[in-house]
């Protein structure tokens, strides 16, 4: 089966300085992968490129593949044709991911909207409300109508998340790129959050490439990671290989970092 | 209630008041300035009464020094005043806008270039620009008054919105709708217009002031609308040699000028509260 997302050689750079050096990977339909290392390793730097959204201070040179079609240099033209529709992007922090002067029920409606009438139909005014309030739903938020109404700075950060995830499901992509997406929530919330992505992907079927600095939230949700310091991958597997026997150093001390965490925490790690 | 939402509610109560009383000033000015189209109270351009009257039922405010109903050119001033105002303000909020909206998105060379000339352009007192355009027509009239003080408010609008539109464009959110698909067009209607307007409108209100009083300075120096248009300016400046015998003449086109003035920005100040609900509240 052909990748949905293949990145060969990828190299980004501010200036001189590289950012991202050779990194190839690829995710196929369906599949779901961590992307993991300490803050500014170059993860979202890497998730930028993958949709063509890279500050202009920065450069990417390489191949960057999603649904077939080239990224490196592509137009915005072409790259509008993909985003949303290959890719969708839920990321880190949600209050500031949301228009503010938006109410909820339009920033939701917006994508909802696009992908109707990308799919042909006319998108009606009650079939997008409708759609709204199905995706409502299924980020299991609460009260849809007050939700609806509200502005994303009357809603709780949790409840913007799920806002955020609705609008990434909106558009029906065959990839979820989730960057960092419970880091900036309190740890329950975290759990909530993680379950949820985990059964939409599930349930849609859709591919997963979440990324996090946090070795036990990846290892709940995906399948294979890639290792990634000072914009090297330095290892790559699936889970259980990668996080049971570590081989580079750095992956064991965040193995270890994980481990010392959870026996803090008291559990027997997840 | 805590103390916290006690303040927020004071707040609010401030600002609705702030609004009633900019729509109060305001709507008596546009319903006297649509009064005036259908009926003055004397003819404005003879005489209905003795030279320089003092206030009497018949003549509310007096008579001018041709004899002339001061409250009918006083009324008729405010039609002049609303006019150059919102002439000017929608000429210099149509091209300061895209012109500003433009900049935000242009390469870096263009932007440098867009910004030094706006810089250039605002370094002239409105004034003098307006006083330039209005020379370089050869006939004065209301309508290069309006044009001459629109272009000069453009260069403001252009400037302002320049530096709102990168702002916004730089926010997360204007990315995170990028990813899911939004074209620039889409980001500038949906995001940016939106997010800068709040800030914009109170600029609005701030240029239709100033407008109204550029153009009351450049009728004052005859550079105005020439008559019949009565404007407040000109009344001020016909005023000027009786203010001590009869100082009604300069009080009352005065005080309608401070009031359209303050009133405007009152409700500028109101409807922005309207347009950006995330204001007067923790963030
Ligand atoms: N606009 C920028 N210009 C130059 N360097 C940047 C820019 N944005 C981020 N960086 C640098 O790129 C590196 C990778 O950043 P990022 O991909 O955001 O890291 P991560 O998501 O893994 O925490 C960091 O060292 C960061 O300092
Ligand atoms: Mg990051």
């Amino acid at each position: 089966m052909t990748a949905l997302l293949d990145i060969r050689g990828l190299t980004i750079r501010a200036g001189d300085k590289p950012l991202v050096s050779d990194l190839s990977f690829a995710i196929r339909p369906g599949e779901r992968i961590g992307l993991i290392g300490e803050s500014g390793s170059g993860k979202s730097m890497t998730a930028m490129a993958a949709t063509g959204l890279l500050p202009p201070s920065i450069s990417a040179t390489g191949s960057i593949e999603l649904d077939g079609r080239q990224v490196v240099g592509a137009t915005d033209k072409v790259m509008n044709r993909l985003r949303g529709v290959a890719a969708a992007v839920v990321f880190q922090e949600p209050l500031t991911a949301l228009d503010p002067l938006m109410k909820i029920g339009r920033q939701i409606a917006e994508p909802v909207r696009r992908r109707m009438e990308r799919d042909g139909g006319k998108a009606s005014k009650e079939a997008v409300n409708r759609e709204v309030r199905d995706l409502i739903d299924k980020v299991a938020l609460p009260q849809p109508d007050r939700i609806i109404n509200s502005y994303p700075h009357e809603v709780s950060g949790g409840q913007r998340q799920r806002v955020a995830i609705a609008m990434a499901l909106a558009c029906r992509p065959k990839l979820l790129i989730a960057d960092e997406p419970t880091t900036a929530l309190d740890v329950t919330t975290q759990a909530e959050i993680l379950k949820l992505l985990d059964r939409l992907v599930r349930e849609t079927g859709m591919a997963l490439l979440f990324i996090s600095h946090d070795l036990p939230v990846v290892a709940q949700v995906v399948e294979r990671v890639i290792v990634l310091k000072n914009g090297i991958a330095i290892e790559e597997g699936p889970v259980g290989s990668v996080f049971g026997k570590p081989h580079h150093d750095y992956t064991k001390t965040l193995v270890g970092a994980a481990r010392l965490f959870d026996e803090a925490l008291g559990t027997t790690g997840s | 209630m805590s103390p916290v939402e006690t303040s927020v509610s004071t707040q609010k109560r401030r600002h609705s008041l702030a609004l009633t009383v900019g729509l109060l000033l305001v709507g008596i000015n546009l319903a006297v300035a649509l009064l005036t189209l259908f009926w003055t109270p004397y003819d404005p351009l003879n005489a209905s009464g003795g030279r320089l009257e003092a206030p009497s039922l018949l003549h509310w405010l007096g008579t001018d020094r041709l004899g002339r109903d001061l409250l009918t050119q006083l009324m008729i001033g405010a039609r002049t005043a609303l006019l150059v105002g919102t002439g000017a303000v929608a000429i210099g909020a149509a091209i300061g806008v895209s012109l500003g909206v433009v900049a935000a998105f242009a390469t870096r060379l263009a932007d440098d270039v867009m910004a030094a000339t706006l810089d250039i352009l605002i370094a002239f007192p409105t004034l003098l620009l307006a006083m330039l355009v209005v020379a370089a027509s050869d006939s004065a009239s209301l309508w290069t008054a309006i044009l001459a003080l629109g272009l000069a408010i453009s260069a403001i609008v252009a400037r302002l919105t320049r530096i709102l539109a990168k702002r916004v464009l730089r926010q997360d959110y204007i990315v995170a709708s990028r990813t899911s698909g939004t074209s620039w067009a889409g980001v500038v209607f949906r995001h940016v217009l939106p997010n800068i307007w709040p800030t914009l409108s109170v600029n609005f209100a701030l240029q239709f002031g100033l407008a109204v009083i550029a153009e009351a300075s450049l009728s004052y120096l005859g550079l105005g609308a020439p008559p019949p248009n009565a404007s407040w300016g000109r009344l001020l400046q016909e005023a000027q040699g009786t203010v001590y015998t009869a100082p009604i003449g300069a009080i009352a086109p005065g005080i309608a000028l401070v009031a359209l003035v303050i009133g405007m920005n009152l409700l500028a100040d109101g409807l922005r509260d309207i347009a950006d609900p995330t204001r007067g509240r923790s963030r």
